[in-house]
């Protein structure tokens, strides 16, 4: 535990040092909300029918699947991008030098993007309560949490897979390009899948974020209790329990196959 | 601290450059390794510093690297204190400290106190043993600007802080790779001598150098590599045996053993 909240407290220490990067984050919150607002304006009627089953409008659902979307984001680009950053900084070689297991420093180089994230979730919420009076008061807080932590675990879980890349490829991370490019087109973050063709709303059934993003919307707009979520949840447990240990084994794989190239260091 | 040993049988290690866009675009795909180390078989013994001489490219950083567990051996083993650096890495880690002139591995926007904190916490040090390490330590090597940015820091302040953290959690072990580079005379002396201490303290050193006056200075035992081969490894007389003279200088017995 110690040595995850080292971890943590370093992060904080550090992102603390770069003041205005801080209040441009809150800013790029506000003015990707604003942006849904006014398409929704545009062209949100044409989805509407799309929705019904969520029970809200177009923008009420792109908003929640955008915060929701910080957290997938983060399990899936905190890893790579902390160890990416470990190895351009030139400290990731006296990180490994220290006797901690490697588990403890994923799971502390993933943790302070989960609290990063945190609040941008909030700010997106506190955007939608207060400027745009969007009603949250339906929401199931059993199934969200559920929903939720299942989306973190099976995404940080690619995210390892990724970061796996990152020490062996260093740049170019096929896993990070696949999932970035098709989860926002194929997972119903920007519109619901049923938008999408028949074959496409396949490929999508075979994604972890079609559930997530289902999910929460239900578990959120429309207070589905756990039991009637049992799909959802149900095929994120799956990614979960597939997704943990081939990311494990994946990275201690990649982290001996760099040791015995001698490129731990290398970027 | 005396019964620590470093064995190395057999240890060879080879690198493989990245391939040129001409050799892939032909698909010529065929890459010819750089030979690092070559079939090393030493043992070396407690409680004392030994040099590991030889010129860019010897496989001096390579040699301290593989015993820091930081790059695995194509073919061999290498035991630390019986320990195998594959299997036992993280054992071997708590035992041994690295010092190399890299000063990008701290973290630059913290200050000296902030990073010697965290890497004392990674070494499995508590809050009120950390404190009084580290403050021990600030005093034996003079440090008294730990509250500024670590990127504010002079070289020889940066080799300093290198040190303090490779001694944190009180290694048997310690391995510096050319500690003195870019160093000022002074600052060169006084780090020799902080070395000189810590062998008192009964501390295994390896000391990678291509300064061979300065390794004369403090070593014991002198282990001369050339192109990944060892040359020759002992005390300055039995190396000077085997180039059939008892009044060379290390100079003149390194220079003698690479051809030169």
């Amino acid at each position: 535990m110690r040595k995850i909240y080292a971890l943590l407290k370093k992060d904080f220490l550090i992102e603390a040092s770069y003041k205005i990067a801080f209040i441009f984050n809150i800013f790029s919150v506000a003015a990707s909300v604003l942006t849904y607002f006014f398409i929704d304006k545009l062209f949100g009627h044409r989805i509407t029918a799309h929705l019904e089953e969520f029970g809200v409008n177009y923008f009420s659902y792109v908003l929640l699947s955008m915060a929701f979307f910080s957290y997938i984001g983060v399990g899936i680009g905190s890893f790579s991008s902390r160890i990416r950053s470990e190895q351009l900084q030139g400290t990731l070689e006296s990180l490994l030098l220290t006797p901690t297991n490697v588990a403890i420093i994923l799971l502390g180089m993933g943790l302070w993007n989960l609290i990063f994230a945190t609040l941008d979730v909030l700010i997106y919420i506190a955007l939608g309560i207060f400027l745009f009076g969007i009603d949250f008061s339906n929401f199931n807080i059993l199934s969200t949490i559920v929903i939720l932590v299942l989306t973190v675990i099976s995404f940080s879980s690619l995210g390892i897979l990724s970061a796996s890349c990152i020490i062996i490829l260093k740049k170019g991370n096929p896993v990070s390009w696949v999932i970035n490019t098709f989860e926002g087109l194929l997972g119903g973050v920007y519109f619901p899948i049923a938008v999408l063709p028949a074959a496409l709303q396949s490929v999508a059934k075979c994604l972890p974020i079609t559930y997530a993003i289902r999910g929460i919307q239900l578990a959120v707009y429309k207070g589905y209790s756990l039991g009637q979520l049992r799909l959802e949840w149900g095929f994120l447990l799956v990614f979960c329990l597939v997704l943990i240990p081939t990311s494990l084994y994946s990275f201690t794989f990649a982290l001996k196959k760099a040791r015995r190239q001698g490129s731990l260091i290398q970027y | 601290m005396n019964t620590i040993l470093i064995e190395l049988k057999n240890v060879s290690k080879s690198f493989y450059p990245p391939l040129a866009w001409r050799k892939i675009l032909s698909f010529n795909f065929k890459n010819t390794p750089v030979c690092a180390l070559e079939n090393i078989n030493l043992s070396l013994p407690g409680k004392s510093i030994i040099g590991v001489l030889g010129t860019n490219g010897a496989g001096k950083t390579t040699l301290l690297k593989i015993i820091s567990t930081l790059i695995l051996p194509d073919t061999g083993t290498v035991k630390i204190n019986k320990y195998s650096t594959e299997h036992d890495d993280q054992k071997i880690k708590s035992i041994i400290g690295l010092v190399t002139t890299e000063e990008r591995d701290f973290y630059w926007r913290l200050n000296g106190r902030q990073n010697l904190d965290f890497f004392s916490t990674m070494y499995g040090l508590n809050k009120k043993q950390a404190e009084g390490r580290i403050n021990k330590l600030f005093k034996v090597f003079g440090v008294d600007y730990q509250d500024k940015r670590f990127d504010s820091y002079s070289t020889g302040m940066k080799r300093k802080f290198s040190l303090i953290r490779a001694l944190l959690h009180n290694p048997g072990i310690l391995l510096f790779d050319e500690p003195t580079k870019s160093l000022d005379y002074n600052t060169s002396l006084e780090l020799l001598k902080y070395i000189t201490i810590l062998k008192q303290q009964g501390k295994t050193i390896l000391f990678a150098t291509h300064n061979i006056t300065e390794a004369e200075q403090i070593c014991d035992r002198f282990l001369v590599l050339n192109r990944g081969r060892i040359l020759g490894f002992g005390t300055k007389e039995e190396l000077g045996k085997r180039i059939h003279s008892d009044s060379a200088t290390l100079t003149e017995i390194y220079l003698k053993l690479t051809g030169k």
